[in-house]
């Protein structure tokens, strides 16, 4: 890799006006183009400039908000693409997974992505709750971001759960009809709640289509909009918290 | 710090690398389909097998691409099958090693290909273009390939009538589907109006006696070869406790009446009723030590099944024991039914039977109640009306939609050894019902081989979709109404349908439907024909019964037929007014000749006798029918062996004549049963 | 104090102007402020890397599950054919599995709605923020007396409805805080144990409950929903 004329080219690349409009901080390793990367960065500027040695470790935190924040990147890139082959309507919602498998490129893999990435979140977003509060850490100050942590779970779930229909295949028909069927029980609103949920009385095209947009716009939506909340909240309440034998953090004296 | 970093940018160029190469792989399995090679493959082959310069670069030139049917008549369905099938209408790819071999030319192909698709007769799944998917090879899959051997069971998911011409399996399978009664039990659309022939048993204690009721309910087969009644495998107890509710059963009181009265009745003449037998044609139906059709039953131990008085009132009138027999009911002199009783009781009986196979059991009230609760958890009454109110509701489980069901869906049960196919548990199923588990209550019919395999094809081409609207059966093919008032009692009586087909009913011991009858044959034919009906085919065993039909019966059947039984596709005069004999009639003689038609007519003192004899068909035929049967035989019945020759409308024309001015050299006697 | 001029804020930038203000502070009234020893690296590259191994891992991971394994798909939605048993997604079987022992609304809306708030209310609940471990600090007898009850009222509760999936995790989570006492010289599953808090203890009761109500649900649940084990074949009528 390291090859001279690599390298040459990588520094004349540097070297260029383009690149210097893009990129303001300089190539060389110092602790000044550190920071600069991380804060010229609108992607990365949630990030600290320093951070605690120790809250990398791995049984810190197990990564496991990192695996399902990777898992939330995989089903944006996958789901987009697979938008662009499916119609919310019956019969055609089952015959566009047929398509993705027998025609469209690489359309089988988009969607064993999607759907083994989606499970994948789930289970991360629960194993990370069970971290978060072995580890103690939704202890003041984060009462508030554990609350934003429980809104996450129920919306990855709502997500997972209303993305289980669209393939209108017999599990996802009772699957979503034996769930709406549990909706129903609630008191004095359930029969309409489930109404509204799908619709219709049943698990028809029209509930097809409000899991549909649900899927794609709604629930994705509030799901980033409580995500930045809880990202963000990270950093103002003092940064990941690991195993709670570590001392009580003191957040202000401390911030870099 | 300096190391750590370090360390970690190494495991990042690691990682990246088996990142890249990790999604890169499905982009490389998507480039490398199955079928891109198949087409490949096919690419070549074409180019071998091409004959000329032009066809090879056409070939060469192929893309390759997903093809596919669009059915717009099959609910928009699309099949992509010739995506890998490539040469199913290319004629140079016949007996081409599979995939690319074209397709056999049938009804259907090819000129059907682009509307019907494949999976409309062959199953499997059409969106699919990775071939396990395509055929459908794993026991989930929800529309697998129906295997070659059955696939007529694809003719049927349209053609839902009993007969399919060109698909004779299929024909085949629905009858013995009818002939063993299925129907009694398992609801099927279209059938629904299905009633067993089997008798009410509304006779059996003033009709047999208790030994023979036992013998038969432990295997009816073993009593006579021909039943329809298939075997229970039931325990001594259960047999004792049926026989017991039979015998308890009150017998019908004019049945009784009739009964009585017949068994008072003097002995008759057996040597007569010897000649009644075999002049009135029995054999064509029954048997005797298994010579005869075999539709009904085995009469050489008649004597020993039922008593004198039953018999003589039976055969009498048959419809009052049995309104859903088969059997006609004969003009027998009184005399002759004693005669022909009294044959019975000279020569066919059992000389083997027990001393009291006809003594009437003493019955026990407990064994009869429970008897009469296994009477109704076995099913029987699905066949033998009990007389206690129709059922509405079928025993057995519903067959619509068998031919689709998933093979995963099936419970296999015991059956390890079966493949996981829809074909192999249906076959198994029909062979030997009762060893998937144990409680079925399915009895054993002992289906062999090929009857096995024709009802399989007949079962799979129960379809759950319903026929495409575009397929639907036109108003022409609605079934041949029979009529009602006195000619519907006589078609009644007669049971011509027991032998004939009209229209979509009717049995298949005949050969001659009686669909379009009245364009067919001459009326004054016709009515000495129904009134001693001769031989036409001497070849065949199943002859048309001497019923003794009076004149003014036969005159009024002759009539409905020529006025009911008309096709208007059939010309009355295909001579267009011009007498016959205008037709180059030598010419036709010449055409008769050199085609071979004598290898099978007699015409004058020699010719083959496996068509009927031509030499007086200008007496039998009318013309009109005649020339339509030239034009193509196999459009009256599916099994005609006579070629079709293709003849031109001139030349039918011309053999029609010829046949048409045959003058009788040597009239044909009307000849008597079979000796 | 009242020697001191009324306060009048300053809006100038003007370092002159404002100046610096110094506070003075007696050493016994000094505010605790811990400093923290904890050593701070850069996070490019330290944490950033990571985060992009992470990001790399996972889609390694994912991609070859969508290699190997297909997403499944059943026949065509058909709501005259229902599939026998009709199972919801499994992160919602727990709940079915409970729906097989209680009424509907308790379980399909009572019991996931007090989930659910009592996962909310978690970080405001008092008892968590000051509670020790346990069997630690606090009166043993007591401690004995309020678990065996609680345990046993909850293990009758569930006995009483059929639900054994439920009462026999629960007795043995309860077993497992007995055993728990004074685990603090025992082996490290011990020590382990004996450090968790009330709070902790009543979540590992609920994970082990969930988890068990899944697993049952996934796995041993056939025709009917009865009990079947998972490598007999599933046959649907």
């Amino acid at each position: 890799m390291n090859t001279p004329s690599l390298d040459s080219l990588g520094l004349w690349l540097r070297g260029t006006s383009v690149y210097r409009s893009i990129v303001r901080h300089g190539s060389t390793e110092t602790n000044r183009n550190r920071s600069l990367i991380v804060f010229e960065n609108l992607f990365l500027h949630v990030h600290p400039v320093k951070v605690r040695e120790k809250t990398l470790r791995f049984k810190h935190t197990y990564w496991l908000g990192g695996i399902t924040i990777v898992c939330l990147v995989v089903l944006v890139a996958t789901g987009v693409p697979l938008m662009f082959y499916y119609h919310p309507s019956v019969p055609q919602a089952y015959q566009d997974m047929k398509e993705l498998k027998y025609v469209v490129d690489n359309g089988i893999f988009l969607r064993n992505l999607h759907r083994w990435g989606a499970h994948l979140m789930v289970f991360g977003a629960f194993l990370h709750m069970l971290r978060v509060f072995y580890h103690g850490a939704y202890q003041p100050p984060r009462q508030f971001n554990w609350v934003v942590g429980v809104f996450l779970l129920v919306l990855t779930l709502f997500l997972s759960y209303t993305g289980y229909l669209l393939p209108w295949d017999q599990l996802a028909f009772w699957g979503v009809s034996v769930g709406t069927n549990m909706a129903r029980e609630a008191p004095v609103i359930g029969d309409k709640l489930r109404f509204f949920l799908l619709g219709g009385n049943a698990v028809s095209e029209n509930a097809l289509l409000r899991f549909y947009v649900l899927h794609c716009v709604v629930l994705p939506v509030v799901l980033f909009m409580f995500l930045g909340v809880h990202i963000w909240r990270i950093r103002k309440d003092g940064g990941v918290k690991g195993p709670s034998e570590d001392a009580p953090d003191v957040f202000h004296e401390d911030e870099p | 710090m300096k190391t750590d970093s370090l360390k970690l940018r190494r495991v990042l160029a690691i990682t990246s690398v088996i990142f890249l190469f990790a999604l890169a792989i499905s982009p490389a399995k998507n480039y490398f389909r199955e079928y891109r090679s198949i087409q490949e493959h096919f690419r070549k082959l074409g180019t071998s097998r091409a004959r000329s310069l032009k066809e090879a670069q056409a070939y060469q030139n192929h893309p390759v691409a997903i093809n596919q049917i669009w059915m717009r008549d099959f609910d928009n369905r699309v099949d992509r099958c010739t995506t890998c099938h490539q040469g199913v209408s290319d004629a140079t790819m016949a007996k081409a090693p599979e995939p690319h071999r074209q397709h056999p030319s049938t009804a259907h192909t090819p000129s059907d290909i682009e509307r019907m698709g494949c999976t409309s007769c062959h199953n499997g799944e059409g969106l699919a273009t990775v071939r396990a998917d395509a055929h459908g090879t794993t026991a989930d899959s929800a529309s697998p390939l129906t295997p070659l051997v059955n696939i007529e069971a694809g003719c049927g998911r349209c053609h839902t009538t009993d007969v399919v011409p060109q698909a004779a399996l299929l024909s085949r399978g629905r009858a013995l589907i009818t002939k063993a009664g299925c129907y009694a039990c398992h609801s099927v659309r279209g059938h629904e109006q299905f009633r067993s022939e089997a008798p009410p048993l509304n006779s059996i204690a003033v009709k047999t006696g208790g030994e023979w009721v036992r013998q038969w309910l432990k295997d009816p087969r073993a009593m006579d070869p021909n039943s329809t009644m298939p075997n229970f495998q039931l325990e001594p107890q259960q047999i004792e406790e049926l026989a017991n509710y039979l015998f308890s059963r009150p017998v019908k009181l004019e049945l009784a009446a009739a009964i009585a009265a017949a068994s008072a009745e003097a002995p008759g003449d057996a040597v007569n009723g010897k000649k009644v037998f075999s002049e009135s044609r029995c054999i064509s139906c029954h048997t005797v030590e298994g010579k005869g059709n075999g539709s009904a039953p085995e009469l050489s131990k008649v004597a020993s099944m039922a008593s004198r008085g039953w018999l003589l009132a039976f055969i009498r009138d048959p419809h009052a024991f049995s309104p859903e027999t088969r059997m006609p009911r004969y003009h027998f002199s009184d005399s002759e039914s004693r005669d022909l009783v009294a044959y019975f009781e000279s020569e066919f009986k059992d000389f083997g039977a027990p001393e009291g196979i006809l003594n009437p059991l003493h019955v026990n009230q407990t064994l009869a109640e429970k008897g009469a609760k296994a009477f109704r958890s076995l099913g029987c009454f699905s066949c033998h009306d009990p007389g206690q109110g129709t059922i509405k509701e079928k025993f057995g489980p519903d067959l619509n939609g068998l031919g689709d069901k998933r093979a995963a869906s099936l419970d296999f049960g015991r059956r390890i050894d079966l493949n996981r196919t829809l074909a192999a548990w249906t076959t198994a199923k029909l062979s030997d019902p009762r060893s998937f588990s144990a409680g079925l209550k399915m009895p054993t019919y002992g289906f062999k081989g090929d009857d096995t395999r024709a009802i399989v094809t007949a079962l799979l081409s129960l379809g759950s979709q319903p026929v495409p609207e575009a397929f639907h059966p036109s108003p022409g093919g609605t079934p041949t109404p029979i009529p009602g008032g006195a000619i519907g009692k006589l078609v009644q009586q007669y049971r011509c349908l027991s032998c004939h087909q009209i229209g979509t009913q009717g049995g298949d011991i005949s050969t001659a439907p009686l669909t379009f009858e009245g364009s067919k044959v001459k009326r004054d034919w016709l009515v000495n024909y129904l009134m001693v009906s001769f031989t036409i085919r001497p070849i065949l065993e199943e002859r048309m019964p001497i019923f003794r039909i009076p004149r003014d019966e036969a005159e009024k059947l002759a009539d409905a037929m020529t006025s009911f039984y008309v096709n208007p596709a059939i010309p009355e005069d295909p001579f267009a007014g011009r007498p016959a004999s205008d037709q180059n009639a030598a010419e036709g003689q010449r055409l008769f000749v050199s085609n071979g038609c004598r290898a099978c007519h007699i015409v004058g003192a020699s010719g083959g006798y496996y068509g009927p004899p031509l030499t007086d068909a200008s007496s039998r035929l009318k013309p009109g029918w005649t020339f339509k049967w030239l034009k193509g035989p196999q459009a009256w019945r599916a099994d005609v062996r006579c070629p079709n020759y293709g003849f031109t409308d001139t030349d039918a024309l011309r053999l029609t004549a010829y046949l048409e001015t045959l003058r009788a050299t040597s009239a044909q006697k009307p000849s008597g049963g079979k000796k | 104090m009242s020697a001191l001029p009324p306060l009048s804020p300053v809006e100038s930038n003007d370092p002159v102007e404002v100046p610096r203000r110094v506070a003075l502070v007696r050493p016994d009234a000094r505010p605790s402020i811990r400093r923290s020893s904890d050593k701070f690296v850069m996070a490019y590259p330290h944490l950033i890397i990571r985060e992009v191994i992470l990001f790399q891992v996972v889609v390694i991971f994912l991609t070859i599950m969508a290699l190997i394994f297909n997403a499944p798909l059943e026949g065509i939605a058909n709501p005259v054919e229902t599939p026998n048993p009709a199972k919801a997604p499994w992160y919602f079987l727990g709940m079915q599995e409970l729906l097989h022992y209680f009424p509907p609304f308790v379980a399909g809306v009572l019991i996931p709605g007090l989930v659910v708030v009592a996962l909310a209310v978690i970080p405001y609940a008092r008892i968590n923020l000051t509670a020790g471990p346990l069997w630690k600090g606090s009166d043993e007898k007591k401690t004995t007396l309020a678990v065996a009850g609680v345990a046993s009222v909850l293990v009758l509760f569930f006995g009483g409805f059929q639900c054994w999936a439920a009462a026999v995790p629960t007795a043995a989570v309860a077993g497992a805080m007995f055993m728990a006492r004074g685990g603090s010289n025992g082996g490290r599953w011990k020590q382990a144990m004996a450090r968790l808090t009330l709070p902790q203890w009543i979540m590992t009761w609920f994970v082990v409950l969930a988890t068990v109500l899944t697993i049952i649900g996934t796995y041993f649940r056939g025709p009917g929903w009865s009990f079947v084990w998972p490598w007999t074949r599933m046959v649907h009528s």
